[in-house]
């Protein structure tokens, strides 16, 4: 952090100040649900985008 | 975290410890409270216009272009044309929850999904994104090669114009500055609205597209799957969710911009919308022309096609805006790539530092420039390819982004009273849903027909 000489005036919010944005926000609390669904999503997406990749590699065969 | 709205809390508060990076902003948001203070509106307007603007012109990319005008050319006017408008009200949905969640937060996508969900859901969130703004930054730099080769210029310029591009802009140590670049270059993503003008279409058939959604689309449902799922990832990406708040954030928006924030967005969509149907109405003139030279992409068969069938000048205009839609991409595509990356390791990541403060920032936003510029110039590489996949593989992975974006804006302990209203969450839920089976349908029919198993 530096600091010049002259008292520059802040036209920013309290929480909009790069030291304030840097400080990590509280961890959420994830239900035994939304964590089963967020993987599930996540390795649906996985296997879809393992499909495009083959389509894809297919594609550029002779 | 957030005062309510019209209590704007540090006003013009001397602040000793300000860090640079705090300077810079604080005096931008000088000039927005001297103009809300005056009641001047469309000064106020003009000085918080831009992330909506540019994520939505971004997004009108080469790719996008060559996507809507293939689907000109295949269908005619149709049912695309006002499925084209659909697709970008979805935007503005979805990109309007991620401008609020940045202007309420002051922080980007990435780190907000890391600090709040974890390492893993951060990380995956990151990796998902580079993934796809690599090939579709691939795909930025074939059409500006597609439409240098108009002009008989080389790959070889079409690489260093898009590295020279972004380092230029980003010299400059002001998002601001960078910001107004990028919006200027945007504007040329009005050429494709006039080749259509100039390309005389059948206006009755445009109208009769728009009004009755008709003719529907004929053919195979594998290229109507692809068209559709391309035309999906032509408007909402995960690039777009990370560029937004990230931009949000680091222009400074605050709870008191998001109606300006909103008209941005919706400004940003509407232009988007009308370009992009100029690209498919251009197209389209092909379409009584077989639309069999379109094939020859590589080779700025696009441009070529349209010179036979519309004339030099349509072709011109056509080769030129796919310069334009392929540079403001680069830009900022490369831009929310170096976002994540720095906001996910913890590093700076504003306009506003210099390239010696965020080191990792800058060298990722020009580093994976310079990874896509480097695969146009290798003999041989499937440029095609990469340019009609690069859209599918952003409709694939969008969904687990939108999600993650739903959760984020319905967290009351982030956003208080800002948080999604129950019609609001039913509309982004119904997209979110959309966009899945629009990817999942095109990838596992394709799978299943190149395996040979239908």
């Amino acid at each position: 952090m530096y600091q010049r000489d002259e008292v520059l005036p802040n036209y920013l919010e309290a929480d909009q100040l790069a030291a304030e944005t840097s400080r990590p926000v509280p961890r959420a609390r994830l239900g035994r649900r939304a964590v089963v669904g967020l993987w599930a999503l996540r390795v649906l997406v996985v296997i879809l985008s393992a499909m495009v990749v083959y389509v894809f590699v297919s594609q550029l065969g002779p | 975290m957030t005062p309510p709205p019209g209590q704007e809390s540090a006003l013009a508060l001397p602040a000793p410890g300000l860090r640079h990076e705090d300077e810079d902003r604080s005096a931008d948001r000088s000039r927005v409270h001297r103009a809300r203070q005056g009641r001047r509106r469309w000064l106020l307007l003009w000085l918080l216009v831009g992330p909506g603007i540019l994520a939505m012109l971004g997004e009108n990319d080469g790719p996008s272009m060559i996507s809507y005008a293939t689907t000109g050319a295949t269908y005619g006017l149709g049912t695309f044309l006002p499925f084209t408008v659909l697709t970008f009200a979805m935007a503005i949905v979805c990109q309007e929850m991620v401008m609020r969640i940045g202007a309420v937060t002051h922080r980007g996508y990435g780190q907000l999904v890391l600090e709040r969900f974890g390492r893993v859901w951060g990380w995956f969130n990151a990796g998902d994104l580079v993934l796809t703004n690599l090939v579709t930054l691939v795909a930025e730099f074939v059409a500006i090669r597609v439409g240098l080769a108009y002009f008989h210029m080389s790959a070889g310029l079409a690489a260093a114009l898009g590295i020279v591009l972004v380092v230029c802009t980003i010299s400059g140590g002001r998002y601001w500055r960078w910001e107004r670049i990028v919006l200027g270059l945007a504007a040329f993503n009005g050429l494709f609205l006039l080749a259509a003008l100039l390309s005389h279409p059948r206006w009755s058939a445009v109208g009769h597209a728009f009004i009755t959604a008709s003719p529907l689309p004929h053919g195979s449902l594998n290229m109507l799957l692809l068209l559709v799922a391309s035309t999906v990832g032509a408007t909402v990406t995960p690039w777009m969710i990370f560029f937004q708040q990230s931009a949000s954030a680091d222009k400074g928006l605050t709870p008191d911009d998001l109606s300006h924030g909103r008209w941005d967005t919706i400004v940003g969509g509407a232009l988007a919308a009308l370009f992009g149907c100029g690209a498919m109405i251009a197209g389209a003139v092909l379409a009584t022309h077989g639309g069999a030279s379109i094939q020859g992409l590589a080779g700025a068969g696009f441009p070529a096609a349209l010179a036979r069938s519309s004339g030099g000048t349509v072709a011109t205009l056509f080769a030129l805006g796919l310069i334009e839609s392929g540079a403001v991409a680069i830009l900022t595509i490369s831009a929310s790539t170096g976002y994540a990356a720095a906001e996910c390791i913890g590093a700076p990541h504003s306009m506003n530092y210099s390239a010696r403060s965020a080191v990792v920032f800058y060298g990722v936003n020009v580093g994976a420039a310079a990874i896509a510029a480097a695969i146009i110039l290798i003999p041989g590489a499937p440029l095609l390819s990469i340019a009609l996949n690069a859209n599918v593989l952003a409709t694939v992975l969008l969904p687990v982004a939108l999600v993650f974006v739903i959760m984020l804006v319905n967290d009351r302990q982030l956003m208080g009273s800002f948080v999604n209203g129950r019609r609001h969450n039913v509309v982004a839920v119904l997209i979110a849903a959309f966009v899945g089976l629009s990817g999942a349908a095109y990838a596992i029919d394709a799978f299943l027909r190149t395996a040979h198993v239908i």
